[in-house]
């Protein structure tokens, strides 16, 4: 027995010991933690539970039969973040450079198939090579499986990819299916075909970052999520969303003791909307001092500025926040923001987590681009995630809600629950001067005046409050605690809607 | 006494005089501009007044404006606050023509002491002392040195036309005086095409301060002594006190006197204020100005006497005696004010206008010894203007000792938390805790002297970094004990006791465990301290106790740890594990990206020029751009040589603050 135990325990060090110290220490010195210290650091303390710690790959050409290390490339097991448990797989740069086997392959679709089993979010980090090229096509065949698994998973419970180092080729379509990816900056890229091919086919130079860095996806492509600045920040932040997250699609949204008051009114949002309509101000400002404690977990910061999605708690509850910002872009609707606001607004319904929608929108954005870049489908995005959202939804029009964009931004027409509207707000199918020019075509001389009638008329939540569009006209100060009422009356909300197998949203 | 008094005024000080009128039982109007429309002194008055468009020129500098407020209100009396109207003697004459009351000095006494020369001779016929010089053609070194002589050394040679540090000389003795007359007379010449010289006393080691005296229309006039105002900033002041840590009760006195003398050369009669030089080397004092108006810094007076002077001038508008005498009044414990602008202290001190996000001040009142007061005008929420000065509101500490005043008002500043611009507060909490300040021996090159390269912030010292290091590790805490309670956790798991807080990359190890009141918090394995503090996440600012010393840390949270501010200290804290702080140790600090290659604008504003081209050659210093912000042109030079690669903006665009506006290649 003794000598068993003995043997095991040197398979196990062999194992931790992954790529050995040198591989480990180059890992390091490139700014990056290695596998098994990422997952140390994303969950809690002594919880994980490692699997396959002992598997090999079974690949026995060109002399990899003679190469294996245990573990084959991939860290997988389960553990809890604050107790809650949570499925990981963590690609091992140092073995192999984390190059997909089979073997590796299988070892991911186990957590996978448990997590989903479970109903608990899987955790995937990335730092890899792409498919293990000596295993041919068990490497396509094992991304396949993975791929199949995001697909049942998706919906039911939260997936989340952490990009740490490389990730391209066949490695990119599995965080593309999940429900968020994040990368860290300087140390990670990913795309489809890196430099080299892209010389040999379109003659362009591009390095690993212009190509498929941090700040090329979380900016330009809308790809991923977010970046942050290293390992530590990331895997800290990671802790921070999934405590936002249910497990699964059959939980409500986690809760915790908040320490904000749910009945307090912050009289700083009276003076928030400039006395000048053309005045931007910053809508994030509204979201922290509605959110518990000012906590809010922006996500796509940095891409699709124009609107604002995140997730928050109230009265120590999630909550997803939408929100037009009118300090970029007039807070107008593109095909960027219409995206990414789309996919949040499926991923709260998919997860049961309540949308609260912050309204200040000037339309959609006109113009050649939008529309060659199919700005009525993407926009249709929006209009139908918000449609078919069954979750409690509440909305609150700060100040414009013009025309289409209107009726997108979580309306009373598209089943909000609850609608209400600062003072401030404007509810019209246009602006004024514009809306006149139109109804007083050849009239320029009478513009001013009919501009200002049409301004008494329209530019106030009234007309619409008096059809019932609205439920409520609310103080600035009071939207916290309004806003919490109405969510506590909405957590037995239940709809049904007519079968189908899916519905076939604009993609 | 008035039944109503109009305020001609805004912001601080006009909520100043609302608080005094309201105690008096006098009803207040105030006039109001476009910008201050929901104003939190608008919103304190009985009736307000709107007198048009933002721009003071448009609106507050108006005296038919002022007139026809004050007429429509049937308000008896007007206060001009200080700006503005306060001082032009035109607005005191046209409200005694209307009949009614400026509540201020008699139109005579402002002009008497409006023109810097008049007043000077008006002060020299009093006998009160000026700076020694001589004012008119120099023919020879010979003329030179015996105006010197007559002066007493050392003197400064200055040429009439300078500027800017050019063409002046001191010199100690006669040889000084005969190289340096003709050395002066030929910059002159060079520099700025007139030699004529002037050579006055020089004041060694310089200290701004000034007497607040107070008159009746009854012909009485006392003093209540001084205001040390040396801390300044290109001539505006910044850190105020009462009493001097200079003067003795001799010189004191003596400037007292001659204080009051002169105001009574000129029968004044309301609040004013006279200016000396003085002489940190041999306490001689000068006559610099007098300002016929209540003063900014007069809060410190107010504390260390206890009389309200805004009282008093209303009584004596209103005709009434001054209801104390000289003998009433009394210097008790000591008081600093701080001024906190609207200004980014990292940045050169530029202004930073917009919206107040957050503005909590510390709680005023007395607290044992201490009294804390902060004048104000401003509420969360409300707009800086770039219209108006940019000053937030004064914080005005007293306590029986100097040295108490400076700690409570460095607590008080620790205490107070603006979001959404840039203050100046860190600079001030800096300022609090410098040996040269709390010595008391600075002169008006303090902050020149002290912080020759501008405000980098200041490093904390050992007990600061354990204090910092206890509150990164008790919020830390407080954060992961309530996560323990998070919904559907299978295993709570035990309680972590200790944390690692990374500080400047140093690794601090802080052990946290509850106790009755609050927690008990060691830091590097030193004996246990009681931590007590009512801080939740969320809230900025952390206050409590340390074995019953209070403190007060700014701290906000980012993606792994928090940023904690204190004093003049600003850090970041990583909170980890012992194993995430290990795991630290074995990567190697990233190397910020270079942006010396980008110029960005320091601040929100309108670009006025683009002064650069794509190809052209730029020097170090060399300006590219000019961006106007609170009607202040500001030059935005580069920093290093190098060749303009790509110009991003035009003039006539707004731009944000860090927004780039030329990349070098």
């Amino acid at each position: 027995m003794k000598d068993i135990l003995e043997r095991l325990e040197a398979k196990r060090a062999a194992a931790i010991d992954g790529g050995g110290t040198k591989r480990r220490a180059n890992q390091h010195a490139k700014g990056k933690l290695t596998a098994r210290e990422r997952i140390e650091l994303l969950l809690d303390e002594g919880s994980f539970e490692e699997f396959d710690m002992f598997v090999e790959h079974r690949c026995a050409d060109f002399g990899m039969q003679d190469n294996k290390v245990p573990g084959d490339g991939v860290v997988t097991g389960w553990g809890t973040v604050n107790g809650r448990v949570v499925y990981v797989f963590s690609k091992d740069f140092t073995v192999f450079g984390g190059s997909l086997s089979m073997a590796h392959a299988e070892k991911i679709v186990k957590v996978q198939d448990m997590a989903l089993q479970n109903g608990a979010p899987c955790i995937g980090i990335f730092d890899a090579g792409g498919a293990r090229i000596q295993e041919g096509v068990d490497s396509l065949a094992g991304y396949a499986e993975i791929f199949m698994r995001n697909i049942w998973a998706s919906g039911v419970i939260p997936q989340i990819s952490v990009i740490m180092g490389p990730c391209a080729g066949g490695d990119v379509y599995s965080p593309a299916m999940t429900d968020f990816i994040f990368m860290v900056r300087d140390t990670s890229y990913m795309y489809v075909t890196g430099p080299d091919v892209v010389k040999t086919v379109t003659n362009e130079t591009v390095t690993h970052d212009e190509l498929g860095g941090a700040r090329v996806h979380a900016a330009k492509s809308g790809v991923v999520d977010g970046a942050f600045e290293n390992d530590f920040e990331t895997l800290a932040q990671m802790r921070r969303l999934i405590d936002f997250l249910p497990l699964s699609n059959k939980e409500k949204p986690p809760h915790w003791p908040s320490f904000d008051d749910p009945n307090r009114e912050d009289p700083s949002l009276d003076t928030l909307i400039p006395d000048n309509p053309n005045k931007p101000y910053d809508m994030k400002e509204l979201i922290e001092k509605v959110a518990d404690e000012g906590d809010f977990f922006e996500i796509s910061p940095d891409f699709g500025k124009n609107i604002v999605v995140g997730f928050g708690r109230l009265d120590g509850s999630t909550v997803g926040f939408v929100a037009n910002q009118p300090m970029s872009l007039a807070g107008v609707l593109d095909i960027d923001a219409s995206r990414k606001a789309a996919r949040f607004v499926r991923f709260c319904d998919a997860f049961n987590i309540p949308i609260v929608t912050f309204v200040d929108v000037p339309g959609f954005l006109p113009g050649l681009k939008q529309e060659y870049g199919g700005l009525i489908k993407h926009g249709a995005k929006l209009l139908f995630a918000y449609g078919e959202a069954t979750v409690p939804k509440v909305t609150v029009v700060t100040r414009k809600a013009y025309g289409g964009a209107y009726d997108v931004m979580g309306s009373k027409h598209l089943r909000a629950d609850i609608n209400y509207a600062w003072p401030s707000a404007e509810i019209a199918v246009m602006g004024a001067k514009g809306a006149v020019e139109i109804i007083f075509r050849g009239e320029p001389d009478k513009i001013a005046e009919r501009t200002k009638e049409y301004e008494d008329r329209f530019a106030n939540p009234f007309v619409a409050a008096s059809r019932g569009y609205l439920d409520d006209v609310i103080k600035p100060r009071e939207t916290r605690r309004r806003i919490i009422r109405a969510l506590k009356a909405l957590k037995t909300k239940e709809v049904t809607r007519p079968a189908k197998k899916h519905d076939n949203i604009p993609l | 006494m008035f039944d109503k008094i109009l305020i001609a005024n805004r912001g601080e000080v006009a909520v100043r005089i609302i608080k005094t009128a309201r105690r008096m039982g006098i009803k207040t109007a105030i006039v109001f501009s476009e910008a201050d429309r929901d104003s939190m002194a608008v919103e304190m008055a009985d009736e307000a007044v709107f007198i048009g468009p933002a721009p003071a020129a448009q609106s507050y500098l108006v005296i038919d404006k002022i007139v026809d407020a004050a007429r429509q209100t049937g308000a008896q009396a007007v206060h001009p606050g200080f700006g503005f109207l306060s001082e032009k003697a035109e607005f005191a004459q046209r409200l005694l023509d209307e009949t009614i009351v400026f509540i201020g000095p008699n139109p005579h006494a402002i002009t008497a002491m409006g023109d810097k020369i008049e007043s000077k001779k008006t002060a020299a016929k009093a006998n009160i002392s000026t700076v020694p010089g001589f004012i008119g053609e120099i023919a020879s070194v010979k003329h030179a040195v015996e105006i010197a002589e007559g002066i007493g050394y050392p003197v400064m040679i200055k040429a009439s036309a300078g500027g800017g540090g050019k063409g002046i000389r001191v010199a100690e003795n006669r040889k000084d005086v005969e190289e340096g007359f003709p050395a002066v007379r030929a910059e002159a010449k060079n520099a700025f095409g007139d030699d004529r010289i002037f050579i006055e006393k020089f004041v060694v080691a310089p200290r701004h301060i000034e007497i607040q005296v107070m008159g009746d229309r009854h012909g009485n006039v006392i003093h209540l002594f001084e205001r040390e105002c040396s801390i300044q900033r290109r001539n505006q002041k910044v850190i105020e006190e009462a009493p001097s840590p200079l003067l003795d009760k001799k010189t004191r006195d003596a400037m007292g006197a001659q204080a009051v003398a002169l105001a009574q050369a000129v029968g004044y009669d309301s609040a004013g204020t006279v200016e000396f030089v003085v002489s940190g080397a041999d306490k001689s004092f000068y006559f610099l100005e007098m300002n016929t108006r209540l003063q900014v810094e007069h809060p410190v007076t107010e504390l260390i006497t206890g009389v309200d002077l805004v009282e008093l001038m209303i009584r004596v508008a209103a005709g009434e005696k001054l209801p104390i005498a000289q003998k009433d009044v009394k210097i008790n414990g000591w008081a600093i004010e701080s001024r906190i602008y609207a200004e980014d202290p990292y940045r050169n001190f530029l202004p930073s206008i917009g919206r107040l996000k957050r503005y909590q001040a510390p709680e005023e009142g007395r607290f044992g010894p201490v009294t804390v007061r902060n004048d104000a005008g401003v509420r969360a929420g409300d707009e800086i203007s770039m219209f108006y000065d940019p000053m937030i509101s004064k914080l005005v500490t007293h306590a029986p000792t100097r040295l108490e005043a400076i700690d409570a008002q460095a607590h008080a500043l620790d205490r107070f938390l603006i979001d959404g611009i840039q203050d100046n507060i860190p600079f001030l909490g800096a300022v609090m805790e410098e040996e040269t300040f709390r010595s008391g021996g600075f002169t008006t090159g303090y902050i020149k002297q002290q912080f020759p390269d501008g405000f980098k912030g200041v490093s904390p010292r050992p007990e600061q970094t354990r204090l910092l290091a206890a509150c990164a590790g008790f919020a830390q805490s407080v954060q992961a004990a309530r996560a323990r309670r998070i919904s559907g956790a299978v295993n709570a798991g035990e309680a972590r006791a200790e944390w690692s807080v990374i500080l400047d990359g140093q690794i601090q190890t802080v052990t946290v465990a509850p106790d009755a009141q609050g927690v008990r918090v060691s830091v590097n394995g030193a004996p246990s301290a009681q931590l007590v503090s009512a801080w939740t996440p969320g809230r900025p600012v952390m206050e409590g106790t340390i074995d019953a010393k209070p403190f007060a840390v700014k701290i906000a949270a980012r993606t792994e740890g928090y940023r904690l501010r204190l004093r003049g200290i600003s850090v970041n804290a990583i909170v980890t594990t012992p194993r995430g702080a290990a795991l630290h140790k074995l990567i190697p600090e990233k190397i910020p990206a270079d942006t010396s290659r980008t110029i960005m604008s320091p601040m929100p504003g309108l670009v006025v020029s683009v002064d650069v081209k794509p190809g052209q050659e730029v020097k170090t210093g060399e300006g590219v751009a000019v961006v106007e912000a609170m009607k202040m042109q500001n030059i935005i030079r580069v920093e290093r040589d190098g060749v303009v690669a790509k110009v991003h903006v035009a003039a006539g665009a707004s731009v944000a603050a860090d927004e780039v506006l030329v990349e070098l290649a």
